[in-house]
C-alpha cells in the first residue's frame, strides 16, 4: 500500500514537472547596485520568453500596416533611442510629440515616459501599439495577428503553455526582452571595480558631477527616478507641461522624469523634446541658460558655475559611462536566426 | 475556489507536511511544495462538495425593461431619446456578510460585465451549504494594487478594452451611446470613469441587502442614472478626474438589490 502511494506521488511529480524544463535565467544584479523595482515573482525570467520577446520588439507586426516595429524608435546602436530624430517619427511618417528615450536597466524603473504616465513596464508598449503617431493599431488585433500566425501561436504554445494567446502573454514577453537590456560594462564601472583608472580629466570631471549633478542623476543608475524642472523653456509649440499631465497638480508643473545618463555618448538629441544636440550645449544650458519658474528644482536657481576646462572634464566623465558591450551585444540585436529558424520550421 | 473558512486541520496539514520535507534541499524541497499544493487542490475539490452555487445576477435595465444595445431607441421624455452602444464595468472583491459578519469572500474576485455577452451578466459565487447572509459587498472597479501589478490575464487583459493606454490604469466603467441632447460629434456620449491615483480614485464600493437565497439579482437601472446626469453639458468624460469621480458616485447609487 505504502509502496503504491509513492508510486502515484512520484508519477504526479513527473507529470506536474517532468514536461516542465525550466530555463530560468539569473537576473543579473550588478554589485553594488540597489535591487530591482521589478517584481520578477509575477514574471519570472524564460529564456523562451525572452526570446519572444525579442522577436517581438524587432516585429513590425505590432503596427496597423506591419510598416513599424518598437526597433523603429528604439534601435540598439543608439541605445534604443532614435538616433538623429529630436521628435520621433511613427506611421505614415507622423512626427510625435516627444522625443524616444534610450532603453536600460528598465528593471529599476519606477516609472516610466518622461512624465511618468506609465506605472509598469507591463504596461508601456499599450501606448506605443495605441498611438495614432506612433503604430496606431491596438492590443486586441495584434493577440488576433499573433494568433492568427503559425510561427506566432507556436512560440506563444511553447514559452507560455496557452493555446489562447492574451494580450498579457505578449506584454510580458516584451517586458522580459527589456529587462534584459542592462547596460553595466561602462569604464566607470571598471573604475568603480578598480580593474581601471581614470585619466586626470575624467577623475575631475567625476567629482564636478558628484558635486553638482549627481542630486538628480544619481549613481549607480545616474537618475534618482524623481520629477524635476531642470530649468528648460517651454516650447510654444508643443506646450508639454511634463508631470502635470498625470497629476494634475500645479507643483508638477514642467517636470520631467530625471533621465539615465549611462550611454549618453549614443543618444543624441538630448531632453524630452531632443532639443540638444550636444553634450556642450547641454551643459551650457545648466551653465547660462536655466529659465527661473515657480517649479525650476531649488539646485538650479542659479544655475551651475562651470569653467570652459571644467566643462570639458564632465563631458570627459559623461563619457565614459559608454557601454560598447551594451551596444553592440549580439542578443540585444536583431534575432534573424530565430526568425529564420521558425520560418523554416513553418513551412 | 472553496471559501476559505480554514478549518483546523486544513491549516495543521500543511504545517506537518512542511516540517516533513524540512531536512531535503532546496530545489525539491519546492517542488514537494508543489506536490502538496497539488493534493490540497485534490482535497479541496472534494470539499466544495459542501458548498452551494449561487448565482449573482446583473440586470442592466432601462424603465424595468432589460437593456438592449445597439438599435434601441429609448425616450428621455416628450421628445429626447437615447440609444447605448457599449456598458461595461468592473465588479470586484465580492463578499457575503451577515448582518456585520463576514461569511464568504470570493477569491481573486475581479468580473467585467458587459451588457453585449449575456454570459458575462451572471457571476456563478460557491459559498459555504451553512453560511447564512443578508447583505452583499462588492467593489464597482479595480482596486490600486491591482492596478499597479503589471499585465493580468482574463477578465483584467487589456485586450478587454478596460485599459488606459497612454496612461496606466484600468477604466472601471465604460458606458457610451448618443442622444439628441448631446450637441456633438453624431450625438454621442461617452464615460469612461476610472483612476486610482489619490486624489482622483473613482473605485466605489457597494454595500446591498440581500435576501437569504440561490440567487441574488442586482439591477442596474440606466434610465434613473442619467436622470442624474445634464446629458446637453456632461457627455464626455475620458481621464481621470474629480468630474469620472462624480459620477461614479452616481453611477454607484443606482445598483439595485431585490429587496428594498
Ligand atoms: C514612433 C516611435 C516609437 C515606437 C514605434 C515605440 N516607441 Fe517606445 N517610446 C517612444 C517615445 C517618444 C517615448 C517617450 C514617450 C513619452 O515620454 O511620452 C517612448 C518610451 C518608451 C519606454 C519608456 C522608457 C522610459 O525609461 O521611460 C519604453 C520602455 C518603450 N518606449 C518601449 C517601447 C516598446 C516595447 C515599443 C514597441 C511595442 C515601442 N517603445 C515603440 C517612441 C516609440
Ligand atoms: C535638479 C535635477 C537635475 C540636476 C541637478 C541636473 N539634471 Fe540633468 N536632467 C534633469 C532632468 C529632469 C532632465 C530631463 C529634462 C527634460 O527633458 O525635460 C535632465 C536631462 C539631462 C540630460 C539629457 C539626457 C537625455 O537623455 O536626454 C543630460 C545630458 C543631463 N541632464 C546632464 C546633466 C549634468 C551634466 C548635470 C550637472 C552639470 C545635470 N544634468 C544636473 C535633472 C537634473
Amino acid at each position: 500500500m505504502k509502496k503504491k502511494t509513492s508510486i502515484i506521488a512520484f508519477i504526479l511529480l513527473v507529470i506536474t514537472f517532468g514536461f516542465r524544463v525550466n530555463h530560468t535565467p539569473e537576473f543579473p544584479t550588478p554589485k553594488g547596485w540597489p535591487l530591482p523595482q521589478y517584481d520578477f515573482r509575477k514574471n519570472p525570467l524564460d529564456s523562451k520568453k525572452i526570446e519572444l520577446g525579442r522577436m517581438l520588439f524587432y516585429d513590425p507586426i505590432l503596427s496597423r500596416d506591419s510598416s513599424i516595429s518598437c526597433t523603429s524608435c528604439h534601435s540598439q546602436y543608439s541605445a534604443f533611442t532614435h538616433v538623429d530624430h529630436a521628435l520621433s517619427h511613427g506611421i505614415d511618417g507622423k512626427i510625435g510629440t516627444r522625443n524616444s528615450p534610450a532603453l536600460m536597466n528598465l528593471a529599476w524603473g519606477k516609472s516610466f515616459m518622461w512624465d511618468g504616465a506609465i506605472n509598469h513596464l507591463d504596461m508601456q508598449a499599450l501606448a506605443p501599439i495605441s498611438n495614432t503617431l506612433e503604430m496606431d493599431d491596438n492590443i486586441k488585433n495584434v493577440v488576433f495577428k499573433l494568433q492568427r500566425s503559425a510561427i506566432y501561436s507556436t512560440l506563444f504554445y511553447t514559452a507560455f503553455g496557452v493555446k489562447k494567446i492574451q494580450g498579457a502573454h505578449v506584454l510580458k514577453s516584451l517586458s522580459q526582452f527589456m529587462l534584459t537590456l542592462v547596460s553595466s560594462n561602462s569604464k566607470y564601472d571598471k573604475m568603480k571595480q578598480g580593474a581601471i583608472k581614470f585619466t586626470e580629466a575624467e577623475h575631475r570631471g567625476y567629482l564636478l558631477f558628484q558635486n553638482h549633478c549627481s542630486s538628480c542623476h544619481k549613481e549607480p543608475l545616474f537618475s534618482n527616478y524623481q520629477f524635476e524642472n531642470n530649468g528648460l523653456h517651454l516650447d510654444d509649440s508643443l506646450l508639454d507641461i511634463g508631470r502635470m499631465r498625470v497629476t494634475q497638480h500645479a507643483v508638477d508643473s514642467l517636470k520631467f522624469k530625471v533621465p539615465t545618463l549611462r550611454n549618453i555618448e549614443f543618444t543624441s538629441p538630448y531632453m524630452h523634446d531632443g532639443r540638444f544636440q550636444t553634450l556642450n550645449q547641454v551643459l551650457n544650458h545648466y551653465i547660462k541658460g536655466i529659465m527661473p519658474s515657480s517649479t525650476l528644482s531649488g539646485i538650479l536657481k542659479n544655475g551651475i558655475n562651470l569653467s570652459p576646462n571644467e566643462k570639458a572634464d564632465v563631458v570627459a566623465f559623461l563619457l565614459t559611462l559608454s557601454d560598447k558591450e551594451f551596444v553592440f551585444n549580439p542578443q540585444f540585436s536583431y534575432p534573424k536566426s530565430s526568425f529564420q529558424k521558425n520560418l523554416k520550421q513553418a513551412d | 475556489m472553496p471559501a476559505n473558512t480554514t478549518s483546523p486541520s486544513y491549516f495543521d496539514n500543511f504545517q506537518l507536511n512542511l516540517c516533513a520535507i524540512n531536512g531535503l534541499n532546496l530545489r525539491f524541497r519546492f517542488k514537494a511544495a508543489n506536490l502538496i499544493i497539488f493534493c490540497l487542490a485534490f482535497w479541496s475539490t472534494s470539499y466544495s462538495q459542501q458548498n452551494k452555487k449561487i448565482e449573482l445576477q446583473f440586470n442592466p435595465t432601462f424603465k424595468r425593461q432589460s437593456l438592449a444595445l445597439d438599435s434601441i431607441y429609448y425616450h428621455l421624455n416628450q421628445t429626447d431619446s437615447v440609444q447605448f452602444t457599449v456598458l461595461k464595468f468592473y465588479i470586484s472583491n465580492i463578499s457575503l456578510f451577515a448582518d456585520s459578519q463576514l461569511v464568504f469572500r470570493e477569491e481573486n474576485s475581479f468580473h467585467l460585465i458587459d451588457a453585449s455577452l449575456k454570459g458575462s451578466l451572471m457571476l456563478p459565487l460557491s459559498v459555504p451549504q451553512s453560511a447564512f447572509f443578508n447583505t452583499i459587498k462588492f467593489n464597482l472597479g479595480i482596486d490600486s494594487t491591482t492596478n499597479v501589478s503589471g499585465a493580468l490575464e482574463n477578465d483584467l487583459d487589456p485586450t478587454k478594452g478596460m485599459y488606459w493606454t497612454w496612461q496606466s490604469g484600468y477604466i472601471n466603467f465604460k458606458l457610451e451611446g448618443n442622444s439628441n441632447q448631446c450637441k456633438t460629434r453624431k450625438n454621442e456620449f461617452k464615460f469612461h470613469l476610472g483612476g486610482y491615483l489619490a486624489p482622483f480614485e473613482a473605485l466605489r464600493k457597494i454595500t446591498l441587502p440581500v435576501q437569504h437565497n440561490d440567487s441574488i439579482s442586482i439591477d442596474f437601472p440606466l434610465d434613473l442614472f442619467l436622470s442624474k446626469l445634464d446629458l446637453s453639458v456632461e457627455n464626455e468624460v475620458m481621464i481621470p478626474g474629480y468630474k469620472a469621480m462624480l459620477i461614479a458616485t452616481k453611477a454607484a447609487a443606482e445598483f439595485k438589490s431585490d429587496t428594498p
